[in-house]
């Protein structure tokens, strides 16, 4: 399988982790990713104008005839949304108009799904299937919508390789509630205490792991995890992986492929537990 | 607070964000729906309403349009397909253009001008341009640096795209 690649922003900051890991990821799964040419932001939750938003993620899509697949899925709901905008005739001709290289329409992949359909097919590269883990699926907003290949309200990606893992998905509650991230500057409070009610609803429901694949819930669960337990005097104590790690463990790649030394609540205790369990 | 009909800026609403919002039934399902909604005043329900009667400044000048989350729940539910957060969008865009200025218009400035300029957004140099006029985010953003720095994550340096102009265009001829 060959695929255009995505990386997004945050792939040179705050989530060098995920795309560290869907790069080792891809590799061993033998999907070939052409990184897309020159791209570039795809205006995130902060280019209010939609058509100019629109020509951000088009402008990404002009530059390659490959389906494009990110691990973001900020970057993926964005592109997406572009997508559903470019099919009225008057959005294609204005963006057009500007684009050096013309849109002609695109197909959006989110690594998630790109995985699983991998795996679907052959599971007899998972070298460490992950028994008895408890992981939280975590969703948060944007990998489901706008409407796409699964629910909005119920959706079972997360759970489906999950399983797929041979690890055992919690019934999480909280799985497609917004982590607050995008207000975090203007409502710092509100922000917080939506991400530690997720975190707290984690450790409720006995998670060892919770897995995310957003960069923006990432840092809201993950980094800000220990100025959190400070906050509200509670331990937490979760490691927080991109899914692209969580596959990785299971496929046997090293903790320097899958970046998990990047992670601010370390998962390499919990990778050992799972080594230990093999045995 | 009272405000003049302004059948104008019902019409920019109209055109920035789809023609459909007309049809709102004001059911309140995008209200229900939205995790910052507790936050809010007015509610989207209300939000939108204001914007179909024409009441400008009531619609622009207040945090609802600031709480939102971008989280599409409201779209993904709404029964008459319309987009309440490319409402919210489009009132962003018009408190833009009409002065109005907060944190987070700001904020999304800043971001903007950094897109038109790099062509990528990369969160150091943001954060720090951002804190120039909003210097009580200091400690959260401190808070955040000192968690990202050490694990290589933060960087001061810039990549610039090759096609920034192209970038600029696309911002400036599609953002009017």
């Amino acid at each position: 399988m060959k695929l255009a690649y995505y990386p997004g922003c945050v792939s040179r900051s705050t989530g060098k982790e995920m795309d560290v890991s869907t790069r080792a990821v891809c590799s061993a799964l033998g999907i070939a990713l052409e990184e897309l040419e020159d791209w570039n932001c795809c205006g995130a939750t902060h280019v209010s104008n939609e058509l100019a938003a629109t020509g951000l993620a088009a402008r990404n899509m002009a530059q390659t005839d490959l389906a494009i697949m990110t691990s973001c899925s900020i970057c993926y709901s964005n592109l997406r949304s572009a997508v559903q905008r470019m099919e009225e005739p008057e959005t294609r001709a204005r963006v057009n108009a500007v684009l050096t290289k013309k849109y002609v329409g695109a197909e959006i992949r989110h690594a998630l799904d790109v995985i699983l359909e991998v795996l679907a097919k052959d599971d007899d590269v998972i070298s460490i299937p992950l028994k008895d883990l408890k992981v939280a699926p975590y969703y948060g907003c944007l990998l489901t919508r706008p409407r796409g290949v699964d629910s909005p309200e119920f959706p079972v990606l997360l759970e489906k390789l999950i399983k797929t893992l041979h690890a055992e998905p919690l019934d999480f509650r909280l799985k497609t509630f917004c982590c607050g991230g995008p207000i975090f500057m203007p409502q710092e409070k509100a922000a917080e205490d939506t991400a530690f009610m997720i975190l707290s609803e984690a450790k409720r429901a006995g998670a060892e792991v919770i897995v995310t694949v957003c960069p923006l819930c990432h840092i809201m669960l993950d980094a800000k995890q220990r100025s959190l337990e400070q906050k509200k005097s509670e331990k937490i104590g979760i490691p927080v992986l991109y899914v692209t790690q969580l596959v990785g463990i299971a496929l046997g790649l090293g903790p320097e492929e899958l970046g998990l030394n990047m992670n601010s609540v370390s998962p390499l205790p919990l990778v050992e537990k799972i080594y230990e369990r093999m045995v | 607070m009272s405000s003049d009909v302004d059948e104008g800026f019902r019409q920019t609403i109209l055109r920035l964000a789809g023609d459909e919002v007309q049809t709102c039934i004001q059911c309140g399902t995008c209200s229900a729906s939205c995790p910052t909604a507790h936050l809010m005043n007015p509610s989207i329900r209300k939000l939108i309403k204001l914007c179909l009667d024409g009441k400008k400044e009531e619609a622009l000048v207040n945090d609802t349009i600031w709480l939102c989350t971008s989280c599409l729940l409201c779209t993904v539910r709404c029964p008459r397909g319309i987009r309440p957060k490319a409402v919210v969008s489009a009132c962003k865009v018009l408190a833009e253009k009409e002065g109005i200025k907060t944190k987070d218009a700001a904020y999304e400035q800043i971001f903007s001008k950094h897109i038109r300029e790099y062509g990528r957004i990369f969160e150091l140099p943001l954060t720090g341009e951002f804190l120039l006029v909003y210097p009580q985010g200091m400690v959260q953003s401190m808070e955040m640096g000192l968690e990202m720095m050490p694990k290589g994550k933060l960087s001061i340096e810039v990549e610039k795209i090759q096609g920034r102009e192209e970038v600029k265009r696309i911002m400036e001829e599609l953002g009017k």
